[in-house]
């Protein structure tokens, strides 16, 4: 019942009455409303939604305020198959997704998803295929979206997100072995509140890499489980985020190893302005018989002013003992002394700072497309 | 009497045959080196005689002193006087390397029916034989080869050597990673070791330590088995030729 | 010369003196005892507050904190799991029978008896053999002693007295000095502040009174031991210790239960209270009774302690070590109001066999420029599983607070658990947060490595967990520091091959 409580039953039946959507027909949505019927919906006083205030993603949700882009904005490079999820061959590629990525039960707002499903693609890379260019999923025409990536044996691709706004997106992707998807999500600032899943499976000796830029929306959450399923998987998430004005974000990661030998890899620079609040959990599990695992987690978060937050819970939760896992986590101010230096140097104090945010943030993604989107270059 | 006896040895590990009929005579006062090229088995040689876990005696004997030591648990072992000096020596964050010999010494002691030594006389011979491997005092109070160099590692093992005064020492390529100033501090340990009654088994890859530390005889091993023995000029021959020589 | 003498000592620390397998602790006292039967009502409660003479008001709290608990719902939150307590089946009083002893004479011989078992003689020792004891010898420590509810006997109360400190049950604490108790009591830890803080402040029955008056320093270590033999029987002892202006106090802690098949309830509140200048240091050492090889029996124990840095530059700082109990879940806690107070917590929680400890601190900064530190070791052995929880905020006042943590696990064995859950969170820019945890374990290698030299597994073990908790024992007591590296010593026995 973790994250549930009773009188969030009202509430169910609200979402309930808003009743299914009639897209991708062949999607069996029993299981999604029994979840809502049974356990309601996770309230602001759950654990899990300590600082997002997800009344207010409610009140989106039922207001039907949701403003879903028009027209679906899609990239596709040769050798890549893609279709809509309203067909049926969706369906058959969600078969060949296998086991669920992630349990409802843990992320009850996905069953909402579906029950208010308005727009999909299900892509596959086929086996041993390189990618010759990115797969660019910007928006999707309906409020509440879905995206299902399969990366079959030893191929590879990078997928590109940067939607401008919906009000739920889950995105699944399964890499088989020895496949690799490099994920880049760009969050740009908005004033809508949305709140999405990532749920990852890398199978044996596969790889995935999540790159995500995000600045603040009214409300932003972002849930992103990755599982190392198969013996010597590799993970690594890389975050940075600037916020500023009221602004929120909301990262609740998981990395979950689950087979021997696998690796992962976690590094979160933030920085928190104006009256923003920003949030990071990252957990760590390590699975029994996850033996050989080897994990680490490192967030460092600046508050550059009197009136932002920073909530970062670093969790461990391990059951093998020949493992490697640590996990740093920092939260302090834009270092002075620095800005002195640079200042000395002739540099103005406004440029020193940014400079040193640049510095800063560089040190979870350092490119200059991020940079840029963080609005760190000058 | 030998020393070390070594009769007909045959060792598995992990179900794969490893090393298939050994036979090897060590006697006090003597120093041996085993040669052989990589994966001949040298370092399995090593690590049963200590009793490492995994390592599965399926034939032949080995006796110290005359008794039978394979039923025996490693560190009843070593208080019969086997040490080992590993090749990958084993880092012990937390526990300092007074701490780590004191324990030791003091099972030792109590494994001779003694009181184990006063604090005042274990540091000082302690210190003393770092002094005479070149440590600096403050090694002693690190973490047993917590964030040491591979040559620290090594001079460490030659340390605990020194501290325990054992009477076989069988050193686990000893003089790999190590600068040709260490390589002679290491040396000069050895020697100042051997005799002694107690003998010394170096096993080693390359010749470059048998320069300093001069053995009586060096036995080659090539898949699991002696195949060549011979006095200190075989390690010579094969520095010069390589280890191809033996096959023809 | 110095620098070997250091040496020395730290292998002076090692010497332990080799102890038995079993839970040395776990004998049972036979004595008659004045039990309530089971059961929590309100008349209950006004029997335990009959029996102890109370004050009315003091009736009142209790009923207050009665009704306020039967509203509350059982805590769920923690990384522990074990079956519902039947709150109606525990007992709520226990005390050995006869009238209170008004002297070390008149105490039951059998209580004495227990304690000196325990290796707690509480005869005053030195001042038997007619000496003054120097400063800084163990029989220097004066001792309150809990035996199931009651408090049996407070030793070197009269010396204590010249230094115009206070130390003494907290039921003659209620009696004697209720000026304090009433300003004091509940302020740190509020009656609602959680259900087993809520039960306790309905039921406790005795526990431990500190005060120490402006610009004292305490002329000896303070302790209580406790101790829980009836059946049963909850211990619900409360502890208040007030550190005046300038004052400074040292306080030791120790439990133990007998072996009973069944979980026996220990719901304790701590309450610790710094003025300006004033430094608190608390020193637990807990060996309740873990229960079996499968789980069966031990203590629960489930305690909430706290301290308020209230004055400026004041300083509160816990140590625990922990190798007790089925269940831990425990946070002391440090509120840190005045300027430049200052926090601390170094804790070993050890767990074997099946049992479970969810245990860390809450650091809450709330004046300028305070500081806390948090070292935390957790290992775990067996099938058992150990998880650190801490808060560490900085509330908007907190200008250049800084707050250093450092979390680590060492696991033996692969069937346990190790867990870190910390929580971390600021709301100003000035203040600095930094958080580290590690995770390692003790290896086959580094055991075959002792071997090698001579020294058995279990020996071994015990080294390496000796130094993994090192930064942790050099905060305790000398000869606390020594028991409890004693403690992991004898709780790890077994815990290998």
């Amino acid at each position: 019942m973790a994250g549930l409580t009773a009188d969030g039953a009202s509430l169910a039946e609200r979402v309930l009455e808003l009743g299914t959507t009639g897209y991708a027909p062949w999607l069996d949505r029993t299981p999604h409303r029994k979840l809502i019927e049974a356990r309601g919906l996770p309230k602001l006083r759950a654990e899990a939604w300590r600082h997002t205030n997800v009344t207010r993603w409610y009140d989106a949700v039922l207001s039907g305020a949701e403003t879903p882009a028009k027209r679906t904005r899609l990239e596709l490079p040769e050798g890549v198959e893609a279709v809509d999820f309203e067909s049926v061959r969706a369906c058959e590629l969600v078969a060949q997704r296998g086991e669920e990525t992630f349990s409802l039960a843990a992320h009850p707002l996905a069953a909402l998803n579906a029950l208010r499903l308005g727009a999909g693609v299900a892509i596959r890379i086929p086996a041993g295929v390189a990618a010759p260019g990115p797969v660019r999923i910007g928006d999707l025409p309906a409020a509440y979206q879905r995206i299902l990536v399969i990366v079959e044996a030893d191929a590879r691709v990078e997928v590109i997100e940067e939607p401008s706004t919906y009000t739920h997106r889950l995105l699944e992707a399964v890499v088989q072995p020895g496949g690799r998807l490099s994920h880049r999500r760009q969050q740009a600032a908005s004033s809508g509140r949305e709140c999405s899943l990532v749920a990852v499976r890398t199978e044996a000796d596969a790889r995935y890499d999540l790159a995500q830029t995000a600045l603040g929306a009214d409300l932003r959450r972002n849930d992103i489980l990755a599982t190392l399923a198969g013996d010597g998987a590799a993970v690594e998430i890389r975050g940075a985020w600037r916020l500023d004005g009221s602004r929120h974000l909301d990262n609740q990661v998981a990395v979950r190893h689950a087979a021997p030998g696998g690796t992962s890899r976690q590094t979160y620079r933030g920085v928190a302005d104006g009256r923003s609040r920003a949030v990071l959990n990252g957990r760590i599990e390590i699975a029994p018989g996850a033996q050989h695992s080897d994990a680490m987690l490192s967030t460092k978060n600046l508050l550059a002013s009197d009136t932002a937050e920073v909530y970062a819970k670093p969790e461990l939760t391990i059951y093998a003992n020949d493992v490697k896992c640590s996990h740093g986590a920092t939260i302090g101010a834009i270092d002075d002394d620095a800005v002195h230096y640079f200042r000395s140097r002739g540099i103005d104090e406004r440029r020193a700072r940014s400079l040193f945010v640049r510095g800063f943030l560089r040190e979870a993604i350092d490119d200059v497309e991020a940079a840029q989107r963080l609005g760190v270059i000058q | 009497m030998s020393l070390l006896h070594i009769e007909n040895l045959h060792v598995d590990v992990a179900g794969q045959p490893i090393l298939t009929g050994i036979d090897l005579t060590v006697a006090a006062g003597e120093v041996h080196a085993v040669m052989g090229p990589n994966g001949s088995g040298k370092s399995t040689l090593a690590n049963v005689l200590a009793g490492r876990p995994g390592y599965d005696i399926t034939e032949g004997s080995v006796t110290v002193d005359g008794e039978d030591i394979t039923p025996l648990s490693p560190e009843e072992r070593s208080l019969r006087g086997l040490f080992l000096a590993f090749q990958y020596p084993i880092e012990i964050p937390g526990v300092s390397n007074m701490e780590f010999l004191k324990a030791a010494v003091d099972a030792h002691a109590a494994g001779r029916g003694e009181d184990p030594p006063s604090a005042v006389d274990f540091v000082k011979r302690a210190r003393a034989c770092a002094a005479r491997l070149e440590l600096n005092p403050d090694f002693l109070k690190r973490g047993v080869n917590d964030g040491f160099s591979g040559g620290e590692k090594k001079r460490n093992e030659i340390l605990q050597m020194l501290v325990l005064e054992p009477r076989l020492a069988v050193l686990d390529e000893t003089d790999s990673g190590l600068d040709i100033d260490a390589l002679q501090v290491v040396a000069n340990g050895i020697n100042a070791f051997r005799g002694n009654g107690n003998a010394v088994v170096l096993v080693t890859h390359y010749q470059r330590l048998l320069n300093y530390v001069v053995p009586e005889r060096v036995h080659v091993l090539a898949d699991g088995r002696i195949v060549h023995s011979g006095d200190s000029s075989v390690a010579l021959q094969l520095e010069e030729r390589g280890y191809g020589w033996l096959d023809g | 010369m110095s620098e070997q003498s250091n040496e020395l000592a730290d292998l002076v620390g090692q010497d332990h003196a080799a102890t038995g397998h079993e839970y040395a602790a776990g004998f049972v006292t036979e004595i008659e005892a004045d039990t309530l039967p089971p059961g929590l009502d309100e008349q209950v409660v006004r029997a335990i507050s009959a029996k102890k003479d109370e004050p009315s008001w003091m009736t009142q709290w209790r009923l207050d904190a009665l009704r306020r608990w039967q509203r509350m719902p059982t805590p769920r939150w923690a990384h522990v799991q074990f079956p519902d307590i039947d709150f109606q089946s525990i007992s709520y009083f226990s005390a050995p029978k006869g009238t209170a002893p008004t002297s070390l004479d008149e105490v039951d011989p059998e209580v004495l008896r227990t304690y000196e078992k325990l290796g707690i003689p509480l005869h005053e020792r030195a001042a038997l053999a007619g000496v003054e004891a120097p400063a800084d010898t163990t029989s220097n420590v004066a001792v309150d002693a809990i035996f199931d509810s009651v408090s049996v006997a407070t030793t070197f109360k009269e010396r204590l007295a010249e230094a115009g400190v206070i130390f003494c049950s907290m039921s003659e604490a209620i009696r004697e000095h209720p000026d304090l108790v009433r300003k004091y009591l509940g302020s740190v830890v509020p009656k609602p502040d959680n259900f087993y803080a809520a039960l306790n402040s309905a039921v406790f029955s005795d526990g431990s009174f500190v005060y120490v008056p402006k610009n004292t320093r305490c002329p000896m270590e303070l302790s209580t031991i406790f101790r829980i033999n009836e059946k049963n029987t909850g211990q619900f002892e409360r502890t208040l210790i007030i550190a005046d202006e300038g004052a400074y106090v040292s306080y030791l802690e120790g439990c133990t239960a007998p072996m009973r098949d069944d979980n026996q309830l220990h719901a304790a509140v701590v309450e610790l209270v710094a003025l300006t200048d004033a430094e608190i240091k608390y020193s637990t050492v807990q060996n309740w009774y873990p229960g079996d090889d499968e789980g069966n029996g031990g203590i629960y124990n489930f305690v909430t302690k706290r301290g308020a840095c209230l004055g400026d530059r004041s300083k509160i700082s816990w140590t625990q070590v922990e190798t007790g109990s089925a269940i831990t879940w425990k946070y002391p806690s440090v509120i840190l109001r005045g300027a430049d107070s200052v926090g601390e917590f170094y804790s070993v929680a050890l767990t074997r066999n099946l049992q479970q400890a969810d245990t860390g601190t809450k650091m809450t900064h709330i004046g300028p420029r305070t500081k806390s530190t948090i070292v935390s070791k957790g290992i775990s052995a067996g099938r058992s599983q150990n998880s650190y929880r801490g808060r560490v905020r900085m509330n908007p006042g907190a200008k250049g607070a800084r707050n250093y943590t450092q979390c680590d696990s060492l696991l033996i064995g692969d069937s346990c658990g190790a867990h870190t859950f910390p929580y971390i969170e600021s709301k100003l820019p000035t203040a600095v947060i930094e958080h580290e945890a590690t995770t390692s374990r003790v290896s086959e290698e580094q055991l075959f490595l002792c071997q090698q030299r001579g020294i058995d597994p279990e020996k071994a073990v015990a080294m390496i967990v000796n130094g993994f908790c090192r930064d942790v024992f050099r905060t305790l007591p000398m000869e606390f520091a020594v028991e409890a590296a004693k403690l992991l010593e004898v709780s790890l026995e077994g815990a290998v091959g």
